[in-house]
């Protein structure tokens, strides 16, 4: 089980320490974990499990933020990676956002969040919900107050009732004076085009997000008009198994609030949106690149916040990009981003430039891949359709809202 | 350079947050030292008192040690203000444990939090506690944990689980037993939070208590899917060791099949006639057969562990321990399997990518073949969720996929490579993809491969490259297809390396030659064009490790064909020529070669050869390298022979006479052509799925092996069957008993002792119906000899309950002492024979006086009136030496007649089916868990009666309780029974010349020494005093008091007792006592030095010195030895 965790800064400060067992953790190991890092380049790009000298990490980024894990015996590591995780992401629902300033202006929320969290290295509540209830997010109402007063508390003086329930992800005395649910399927849209154009690879990722606000127990179903297309799901445990596995139907009792209720998969898909066409021809220590990118199956909707990004081989001296729309940028880590937005109606996006290759070499031999990112907002480019939505219990009347949004996901061209 | 790269980094940030900082913590994080915090800890403020221990925690965060404010934050721990409470506990954990006595202080304020009303105060409350870890206050928190585990409140409960090993980690034997109590409880509890946290308490406490999880096995599958999903990795991995143990493998699955197919030609035609295996079948024989290899290697290696079985499997001849572990399977029918794969099954839809991989590994293992295909599509659907997970489900598919690649071959789209993932995901996919490429998939996987290359990463390109060369090895037929891409792309490679000094371009570049270098290997021949073209680009390949293996092709392939040796000449004339400008390895490998080819030499080339041979030598000998003289020089050495031409002339003629040994020599260097070697064996580390020590590739601390096919079920089976028709009675309550308990054990000695004296006289003189159900004696208990001899045994432990009243039978003491027998009187009050020989006593008749310590089996007020006690007897087991005899002793306590009274092993009793594993159990007496010799059943125990019964036990060195069921009226008690380390020797007489002599044999490592303070004898001494009839020799009744002591705690022979001569009369220092034993098991002897100083009215100072082959064994016998001697003896009071 963990023994320790550690919450270092980018620039490998530890921020924070929290100890779970009597076998310590000096902090030492973060000293070497982090030397360890830099001789890897950076700790984005490191293993997230490392045997060191005498412990054995888990480590995940995030934000610029490390969460270091340690622990000498055997345990299963994805436990470790997800808890990690679920820390991060309690944290940056807490905070808002991760940052190293957010971490430690907030420690002693960041420290109490650990210790509810978790119990001699094993994790005891990690139900969003339920630690919301014991430990309040701070907020502008209680950072006034703390201004005003000098006192606040944010610990809860009684336990949330859902710990003890059936439905641990739900607290019942809900009360809402219009009840809503609103469905919104997110996909996300894997795809590889190869080096001679052809599609790979393309496929959807997508999850369905619920914001519930329903009072009292409410008992949901949802179904898919086309079920049958999803190649693979996985469930918020508030989902029951046996409806999905007879008939395929989600049923349900909501958390509070916003929350993933599945993810689901679609493989094999045939059409993408974009096209994007690269041509890089290299002759004499220079290199000409111009992309084209433009619409290939009009979803039908318009596709917004286009990006193309790239990043230049090493043997790269200098480049010097120009785009007929949008904007061009090269960062410091030679990643170049080129910003569409929307597709004019009157011409095709292009960029073109120069670069120049390291003295010595006559022609490009490695190649740059493009990865595009993209919106279309109100539509689920997977085809997956909601059916219907239901409510078991009362009230019988509530809203409801369906929206779909597509974004590319690991959409890549290479050249 | 880049203008633009300065321009436009990113430098916002941190400049606008100083508005939402305030109201935060964050000036305490920043200047948590800028007050002064004692007297705010102090303040009568509650906002005061969270101020300073925020700042208290700021500099925790930050490294500080801030122990020294611990006596004013316990203090606070008592607050009614939960917030401050809360963080006094953080701190209080932090610190504890380096401050125990402070520590101490906050107790009460926990046990008076317990009893709170808010079942969060009471949580918070136990789970500081226990946090605590202090040993002193283990017993308090026992109690707490054992009170919050029946808490109305789940949460409550939920952390009682989690106290659980918290207390276990403090490894306080004494406790172990109640802790496993209450993980049992926790495990039957109906709210799934507390059961998901039950299971990770007895993964952590009791692992291999499987018993455990037997009793609620369906209840535990059924809860599953509701558990919380932490708890449900654990359970689930709990489980399934469960099932191993129990029902072994399942026949059909990927554990089992494969190496049944290996094992029996018949049956792998009678699978291959089966649909469901025809899919494996697609690879061809040699594939299967390798593939069928690694399966049953990651079978053998989960349930022994990798280090064990690659240890073996070098030793031994593989085929045998196959056919031995044939038993182990169990049918695919089977209802426990069933339910779990059943249970586990839903899981697989799990956001949480561990409970995904744990049920995966679950249906890996067992499920059957057909079904293992469910586990492929959420594993590669995980790949999603994040990076760090992806790393470690890649690890475990790569496994998956090594041993059964037909598995993922279907999904080879989804392993292809991003340009995002991290190198290490980056190689993992790669393999994997190697590993599961078919025929159908092979081309677009190599397409999706000559993409890789121009990836920019170059380590990443050369092990693509690496990758064609292992995907050709296993699909042969691509060799052509996948050598002429190779080439072409290493002229293009070499082409960019000739100006560029990249060392990512080298390596790629080598790692190319080396893929063309083993596809060639599998069939030479057909691929001499490659060869030659691979020589003509040499001169274009600058790379010295590439050029050295091309060279060291034609050496190797030189006669090969009909081409390749034409243009040999011309080839080695161009090494020649360009030898001085070589780096090191490709100029050894030009000699190596050279050599090579001139000893395949016919005809006129022979000659040709001969110069350009001597030509490099003689490069060779003036080099600047040493390595490169000494290997000309060498050669030069053996190839006179051949360097002289006339000498080869000679050869030709007189070939068998002239050949002298270097000929022969070189010959067996240079000659001998390498011949194609099947597929490299596969030898990696393979661990459970799932596991941290798959990802690191070694056994981390803690990690297990599936437990062993079967072995639960032997186990039940073996004493299963004489439980069969046993009964037993029901358990009442409380204590009303325990008020007489006094003048019950008083009573229960004395009659005792009268059954027990009178059978030792073997005059047939018994009381009650005793003698009745020793004439029934079973076949199992035997025969007479045993009975005397415990009977003997018996009345010696008796004689020591003359301290209570003198209720001895003299004939019985006398046939135990059989040296003296005239010496009946065993008065404590009397300095009894002692032979003063010069200044060595002896106590002769302390046998005698051994009163072994009896122990509460079962309880009346548990048992229904029922009262068993047992005490360790000294006597040794005829069945086998290896066995500890205990003396069970049962009594009717209540006013009914008992009938049925039994005592069986606790596993045994639950499985009363399966005659056909009986045969099996002898199997298992050899194995590693306690064997019970069971006794004869007590058919009828009248009111007030007595009896007792010979239990033999094997301990097998464990000092676990063992757990027993006791029937009664058709009832079963569970029963626990303590082993004692003092039982695991036998007494070895010796004299003290062979004593000191053997002593001298076992020294420094073997020696261990403690002491301690022994009181007992004051008491003696001063009760004696108040008789004081007799002068009584002090040091004697020390002597005696702690032989005594000794012997009725452990089975040892006394040897000598030393006295000092010329000591004053209540100086004590210097008596020495010495006891010999032997360990039952290793009959290593064991001995035990005690010399004591002080002053003979006082507590004396013991220390204890034991000498012992078995160091561990030694400490832990040290210990118990320690132990006794310093605690107070109840049975003297």
């Amino acid at each position: 089980m963990l023994q320790c965790i550690f919450l270092l800064s980018d620039s490998g400060e530890v921020m924070l320490e929290k100890q779970f067992t009597g076998h310590r953790v000096d902090r030492s190991i973060c000293a070497w974990f982090w030397e360890h890092a830099v001789s890897h380049g950076d700790s984005s790009k490191l293993q997230p499990v490392i045997a060191s000298p005498t412990h054995y990490l888990f480590q995940i980024f995030r934000e610029g933020i490390t969460f270091l894990a340690c622990t000498q015996v055997e345990m299963p590591p994805l436990m470790a990676i997800e808890f990690l995780c679920r820390v991060a992401d309690v944290l940056s629902d807490y905070l808002g956002e991760l940052n190293e300033d957010l971490i430690k202006d907030n420690f002693i929320i960041v420290y109490e969040l650990l210790d509810e969290m978790i119990d001699n290295g094993f994790p005891l509540t990690t139900e969003p919900t339920i630690l919301r209830e014991m430990i309040a997010p701070p907020n502008i109402v209680s950072k006034v107050l703390s201004v005003v007063t000098g006192t606040s508390s944010n610990v809860s003086d009684t336990l949330p009732v859902a710990t003890g329930s059936c439905v641990p992800w739900r607290t019942t005395d809900l009360k809402y004076s219009s009840n809503e649910v609103y469905v919104e399927l997110v996909e996300e849209m894997d795809a590889t085009i190869n080096r001679d154009g052809v599609l790979v690879k393309c496929e959807i990722y997508g999850e369905v997000q619920i914001n519930s606000h329903i009072t009292g127990l409410p008992d949901l179903t949802l179904s898919f008009s086309n079920p049958s297309i999803l190649d693979d799901v996985r469930f918020h445990p508030c989902v029951r198994f046996r409806p999905w596995e007879s008939h395929q139907t989600l049923s349900f009792v909501p958390p509070d609030g916003h929350f993933k209720l599945m993810s689901y998969r679609v493989r094999k898909l045939k059409n993408i949106p974009l096209y994007v066409k690269p041509q890089i021809t290299s002759d004499a220590g220079t290199c000409r690149i111009s992309l084209l990118v433009g619409i290939r199956n009009d979803p039908g909707r318009t596709i917004d916040s286009i990006t193309l990004q790239f990043q230049l081989p090493p043997c790269i001296l200098s480049a010097d990009l120009s785009s007929n729309h949008g904007t061009v940028n090269i960062l410091a880590n030679k990643t170049c981003f080129w910003s569409i937005g929307r597709i004019p109606k009157d011409k095709t996006p292009s960029m073109s430039g120069t670069l120049v290759l390291e003295s010595g070499l006559e022609r490009l031999h490695v190649f740059p891949t493009f990865q595009v990112g993209f919106r279309i907002a109100n539509i689920a480019l997977s085809g997956l359709q909601i059916d219907k939505l239901d409510l078991k219990t009362t009230p019988a009347r509530f809203h409801k809202g369906f929206r779909a949004v597509t974004r590319a996901g690991e959409f890549e061209v290479r050249s | 350079m880049f203008p633009q790269f300065g321009a436009t980094a990113e430098t916002l940030s941190k400049a606008s947050t100083m508005v939402f900082r305030i109201g935060t913590d964050a000036h305490l994080y920043d200047d948590p030292d800028d007050v002064n915090i004692a007297p705010l800890l102090d303040s009568k403020f509650d906002s005061e008192k969270c101020e300073a221990l925020k700042r208290l925690l700021a500099l925790i965060a930050q490294g500080c040690d801030v122990s020294n404010f611990f006596p004013q934050v316990v203090k606070n721990v008592a607050s009614q203000s939960l917030e401050v409470k809360k963080l006094a506990y953080l701190y209080l954990l932090h610190y504890a444990e380096k401050r125990p006595n402070e520590a101490l202080l906050s107790i009460n304020c926990f046990q008076k939090d317990l009893g709170d009303t808010n079942p969060l105060v009471r949580a918070w409350a136990l789970r500081t506690m226990a946090g605590i870890r202090l040993h002193v206050i283990a017993p308090i928190v026992l109690v707490a944990v054992g009170k919050c585990a029946r808490d109305p409140s789940v949460f409550v409960r939920k952390c009682a689980a989690n106290a659980l090993p918290k207390l276990h980690d403090l490894r306080q034997e004494e406790n172990t037993e109640t802790i496993e109590e209450i993980v049992g409880i926790l495990l039957n509890d109906h709210s799934p939070a507390v059961v998901g946290a039950a299971a990770a308490a007895f993964a952590s406490v009791c692992p291999n208590n499987l018993f455990m999880i037997g009793r609620n096995y369906q209840r535990l599958c059924e809860i599953l899917p509701d558990v919380e999903e932490w708890g449900q990795i654990i359970l689930t991995g709990v489980l399934l060791r469960y099932v191993i143990a129990r029902h072994g493998l399942v026949e059909g699955s990927i554990m089992c099949s494969l190496h049944c197919k290996e094992n029996s030609q018949s049956q792998k035609d009678g699978l291959e006639s089966n649909p469901k295996f025809t899919f494996l079948e697609d690879n061809g024989d040699l594939g299967l057969y390798y593939e069928s290899e690694i399966a049953h290697m990651v079978s053998q290696c989960y349930i022994e562990g990798p280090d064990e079985y690659l240890s073996r499997s070098s030793l031994l001849n593989k085929g045998s321990y196959e056919s031995k572990s044939e038993c182990f399977h169990s049918g695919e029918s089977n209802e426990d399997v069933k339910i779990l794969l059943q249970c586990t099954s839903p899981l697989l839809w799990s956001n949480n990518s561990a409970v995904v991989l744990a049920a995966a590994g679950v249906h890996w293992i067992m499920a059957p073949m057909k079904d293992v295909k469910r586990i492929v599509k959420p594993l590669l659907f995980v790949l999603r969720s994040s990076t760090a997970s992806k790393y470690v489900v890649l690890n475990n598919i790569q496994v998956f996929a090594k041993a059964m690649p037909s598995l993922f071959a279907p999904h080879y789209e989804d392993l292809y490579i991003c340009s995002s993932d991290s190198y290490h995901i980056k190689t993992l996919k790669l393999e994997i993809l190697a590993s599961i490429a078919t025929d159908s998939s092979i081309m677009s996987i190599l397409k999706e491969f000559q993409d890789y290359v121009r990836d920019p990463d170059r380590r990443f390109a050369a092990d693509t490259v690496a990758a064609i060369g292992i995907c050709v090895q296993r699909l042969p037929k691509m060799a052509s297809t996948c050598l002429e891409w190779l080439l072409a792309f290493t002229r293009q490679e070499c082409f960019t390396t000739v100006n560029g000094s990249m060392d990512g371009e080298a390596g790629v570049l080598i790692q190319a030659i080396m893929s063309i270098k083993s596809i060639i290997r599998q069939d030479p021949l057909s691929h001499e064009k490659v060869i030659i073209q691979l020589v003509r680009s040499l001169d274009s390949i600058k790379v010295p490790a590439a050029r050295a293996m091309i060279i060291w092709m034609v050496g190797e392939y030189g006669s090969l064909g009909d081409q390749i040796p034409r243009m040999l000449t011309t080839v080695l004339k161009y090494l020649a020529r360009c030898f001085m400008s070589e780096a090191l390895e490709t100029k050894l490998q030009i000699l190596n070669t050279t050599v090579k080819v001139l000893l395949c030499a016919k005809g006129e080339d022979l000659l040709e050869f001969q110069r350009v041979l001597s030509y490099v030598l003689e490069l060779a000998k003036y080099d600047l390298n040493y390595d490169v003289r000494d290997r000309a020089s060498f050669l030069k050495k053996l190839l006179s022979f051949h360097l002289d031409s006339q000498g080869v002339e000679r050869e030709r003629n007189y070939v068998p006479k002239n050949k002298d040994l270097s000929c022969v020599l070189i010959e067996c260097i240079f000659g001998q052509k390498t011949k194609p070697t099947p597929p490299e064996p596969y030898n990696h580390r393979i661990y459970l799925p799932g596991s941290l020590s798959q990802i690191v590739l070694h056994a981390a601390p803690g990690y297990e092996p599936l437990p062993k096919p079967c072995s639960l079920t032997c186990e039940l089976s073996a004493s299963g069957e004489l439980a069969t028709n046993s009964n037993s009675s029901v358990t009442d309550d409380l204590d009303t008993l325990s008020g007489s308990s006094d003048n019950e054990s008083a009573s229960c000695y004395s009659s005792q002792h009268s059954i027990r004296g009178s059978s030792g006289n073997g005059s047939g003189d018994v009381t009650g119906s005793a003698s009745e159900d020793e004439g029934n004696a079973d076949p199992l208990i035997q025969i007479s000899e045993v009975a005397n001899t415990y009977k003997t045994q018996n009345s010696g432990s008796q004689s020591g309950a003359a301290d209570f009243g003198e209720l001895l039978s003299n004939r019985a003491l006398e046939s135990w002492l059989d040296e003296q027998p005239g010496l009946s009187s065993v008065n404590t009050s009397e300095p009894s024979i002692v032979h003063r020989s010069s200044a060595r006593i002896s106590i002769g008749d302390i046998r005698g006086q051994v009163k072994p310590k009896n122990y509460a089996l079962l309880d009346p007020v548990n048992g229904n009136g029922l009262k068993v006690d047992y005490s360790f007897s000294s006597e040794i087991s005829n069945i086998s030496p290896l066995l500890v005899c205990i003396e069970v002793s049962f009594k009717n306590c209540s006013s009914e007649p008992m009938s049925d009274i039994t005592l069986v092993d606790e596993e045994s009793s639950k499985d009363l089916d399966s005659a056909d594993q009986v045969t099996a159990s002898s199997i298992t007496s050899q194995d590693d868990v306690p064997t019970v010799v069971p006794i004869e059943d007590i058919i009828c125990l009248e009111p007030g009666q007595t009896m007792t019964r010979i239990l033999q036990v094997r301990f097998h060195h464990h000092l676990l309780p063992l757990k027993l069921a006791l029937y009664c009226n058709g009832k079963r008690h569970p029963v626990k029974l303590r082993p004692d380390i003092g039982y695991f020797v036998r007494a070895l007489p010796m004299d003290p010349e062979t004593f000191v002599n053997k002593e001298s044999h076992l020294p420094g490592m073997f020696e261990y020494k403690r002491s301690c303070t022994f009181k007992e004898h004051i008491r003696e001494l001063n009760k004696d005093e108040g008789e004081s009839l007799l002068v009584k020799d002090k040091f004697l009744e020390i002597c005696r008091c702690l032989a005594l002591k000794m012997l009725s705690n452990a089975n040892l022979f006394l040897v000598s007792v030393d006295m000092p001569i010329a000591a004053s009369l209540d100086d004590a220092s210097g008596l020495c006592l010495r006891f010999s034993g032997e360990i039952l098991s290793t009959s290593n002897p064991c001995l035990i030095t005690i010399t004591i100083e002080g002053k003979c009215s006082e507590p004396l100072n013991v220390s204890v010195k034991v000498n012992c082959e078995e160091t561990v064994f030694a400490l832990n016998l040290l210990n118990r030895v320690i132990n006794f001697l310093a605690e107070p003896s109840l049975t003297q009071l």
